[in-house]
């Protein structure tokens, strides 16, 4: 398996009044074909803005992409013109956002969004573009779709509408889904539903999906690989199994602790990890966790600068205190 | 797979449309739909007065010249002998259709410009805006003074005049709207779908404007229709040979203390109905384009 996705050294900025918001600076991951990796982390942590910089979706101004490179098969896409990255984004990757109740259109029709979706990239005609949205609404599990594609975004319930992005994204059959958040913003019972949907197009598709969430239960499930964020930076990676079983970085311990576990003892409570995400505009030196980090002792942490070390084979960390493989977080 | 709703309640719920949702809340606002049958009744009497009348609008005759309001005459006759309602009806030919090219002429400069200043941004923006600040701060009598002498006084020459110096209005208003719907949601998605700068505008920014579009035009109708009366009224609107309520009430206003106060009242109190009209369908537009008023 190759990679499909190459980000490297990816660093998006926001100039704005207040000064410069560092949402992303460096981020560097891979995905392979066919394979399910998440991102993970705090809200404005730079999931998101990661996301969006692939298929330069940022708002320019203020947000500017100012360094890196995104290899997708092997072509980078932020050297692509504004009609290349347009035949890319939808056909190649595709996005499910994290509101669906705002993502549609609400002056035209489900099956008109749909069929307009398919023939930006398909050399079709419109009755075609229409049954195929018809089969698109049914493989994603709409009840009555020949009815329901005259219907607007407003006649359905916010899963459904999510059900309606969902087809749209796979509707040019992609190589790679980005899901923003896609189940954040539907109830309990629907996101299984969804999340399973999605898993099993991606499968059926041989897609690749980059799954952005902040929820560890899901990452557990779906994700191959886990990439965790804190303050524009990734600050541990590795297969999901081994991440979770032993984290090499005291900000996946936090959130790790903080996700209710069937096989912790009942007593014990849930920890929060204190305080809160730093101002990125006003970054600090040396490790961004440093204000929060409990394990912390000063020295080193405040001074060196991150760095990605691999600790175990596929799995890094930027912790300095990881780094001789001596976890002090996992002596009780 | 999970059923969202059963296929019965489906089918039993009523299915409107944006633009029939709004309909329907606008037929249920009386004084709107006043306002629309007067225009509407308006219309009609411009379209087949020259069927039923039994006088030409410019028929002259002086032999019967300043007469009240009679059976013969309903609302009487002019200076020259002309039958009052016929050149009223005929005068609403020119209001009306002042007041409706005129907003075809705004929307055809106004929407582009305003759309393209929107959504392209950065200098594009900048310099068409300031081109609209230049045309906004521009004295409009004088413009159409200009016009008028380069075009001369036709009819199509008030749509043209009038549009000219009031397209700034949607500019800005679309700009405006698209500037915040830019930020929406479903824009973004539509770009991660592949969508051109082109069909966004066309098919996502441009439709989720035109409510308030709608709203101001029929605001921006009265307006029209009372400017082409105005400039009628000082002698440089539409030629004296069409009946216009403006040119009506010009000839009127020597005669107000000369014993035919009539030839005055009818054009001022048409003027005026007509005015409201539009005023309350205006009203009743908003109202009825207005989600959050939605019962």
């Amino acid at each position: 398996m190759g990679n499909l996705l190459e980000v490297r050294d990816l660093t998006t900025h926001f100039f704005t009044q207040d000064g410069v918001v560092k949402a992303v600076n460096g981020i560097s991951y891979t995905v392979d074909e066919g394979e399910t990796v998440a991102l993970v982390g705090e809200s404005g942590c730079g999931k998101t803005v990661g996301a969006l910089s692939i298929l330069r979706l940022i708002p320019e101004p203020p947000g500017k992409i100012l360094s890196g490179e995104i290899l997708f098969q092997g072509k980078d896409l932020l050297k692509l013109s504004r009609q290349e990255i347009q035949q890319v984004r939808g056909a190649q990757i595709s996005m499910i956002f994290q509101e669906p109740l705002t993502s549609l259109n609400p002056v035209l029709t489900i099956g008109r969004q749909l069929s307009e979706a398919l023939q930006a990239h398909k050399k079709i005609d419109s009755q075609t573009a229409r049954d195929e949205a018809i089969k698109l609404l049914q493989m994603v599990g709409i009840p009555q779709a020949e009815r329901r594609v005259k219907d607007y975004p407003h006649h359905f319930s916010g899963g459904m509408r999510q059900r309606v992005m969902i087809a749209m994204a796979i509707s040019c059959r992609p190589k790679l889904i980005i899901a923003d958040e896609p189940t954040t913003a539907v109830d309990v019972t629907v996101q299984a539903q969804l999340l399973e949907m999605i898993r099993g197009f991606t499968q059926e598709l041989n897609t690749s999906l980059i799954l952005i969430t902040h929820n560890l239960g899901v990452v557990a499930r779906y994700a191959q690989r886990i990439y965790v964020m804190y303050a524009g930076r990734i600050v541990e990676y590795g297969p999901t199994a081994e991440v979770f079983h032993q984290p090499y970085h005291p900000y996946t311990v936090g959130l790790l602790k903080s996700v209710p576990r069937l096989d912790q003892p009942k007593r014990e409570r849930l920890q929060s990890i204190a305080g809160q995400p730093p101002d990125l505009i006003y970054a600090p030196e040396g490790c961004a966790f440093q204000p929060r980090c409990v394990y912390c002792d000063g020295g080193q942490c405040s001074i060196q600068e991150e760095k990605l070390i691999e600790i175990s084979p596929g799995h890094f960390s930027s912790c300095v205190l990881a780094k001789g493989g001596v976890l002090i977080w996992q002596k009780r | 797979m999970a059923q969202v709703a059963s296929p019965i309640e489906i089918a039993e719920r009523p299915h409107h449309t944006l633009w029939g949702d709004a309909f329907i809340r606008l037929r249920r606002n009386r004084l709107a739909m006043v306002g629309a049958v007067i225009i509407i009744l308006f219309a009609i009497g411009a379209i087949i007065i020259p069927y039923v009348s039994p006088y030409a609008y410019d028929k002259q005759n002086l032999a019967n010249n300043l007469l009240g309001p009679s059976w013969q005459h309903l609302l009487g006759t002019d200076i020259l002998g002309r039958d009052i309602f016929t050149r009223l009806i005929y005068g609403a030919r020119t209001s009306l259709s002042v007041g409706v090219f005129t907003q075809l002429i705004i929307l055809a400069i106004g929407i582009p410009i305003g759309s393209l200043a929107g959504s392209l941004g950065g200098r594009t923006d900048n310099l068409l805006m300031r081109f609209v600040d230049v045309m906004y701060a521009f004295p409009d009598i004088l413009l159409i003074i200009l016009l008028r002498s380069i075009l001369g006084g036709s009819i199509y020459m008030m749509f043209l005049a009038i549009g000219l110096v009031a397209w700034v209005n949607v500019a800005r208003l679309i700009r405006g709207q698209i500037l915040s719907l830019k930020e929406r949601d479903f824009i973004t998605a539509a770009r991660a779908m592949g969508g051109s700068t082109a069909y966004r505008i066309i098919r996502h920014l441009i439709p989720n404007s035109l409510g308030p579009i709608i709203v101001l035009v029929t605001f921006s109708v009265p307006r029209a229709i009372f400017m082409e009366a105005a400039l009628s009224y000082i002698g440089i609107g539409v030629d004296p040979s069409i009946p216009s309520w403006g040119t009506m009430i010009r000839d009127g206003y020597d005669m107000i203390f000369a014993g035919a106060p009539y030839i005055i009242i009818f054009p001022a109190i048409a003027i005026a109905i007509l005015m409201l009209s539009f005023t309350f369908l205006g009203d009743g537009l908003r109202d009825a384009l207005d989600p959050r008023l939605r019962k």
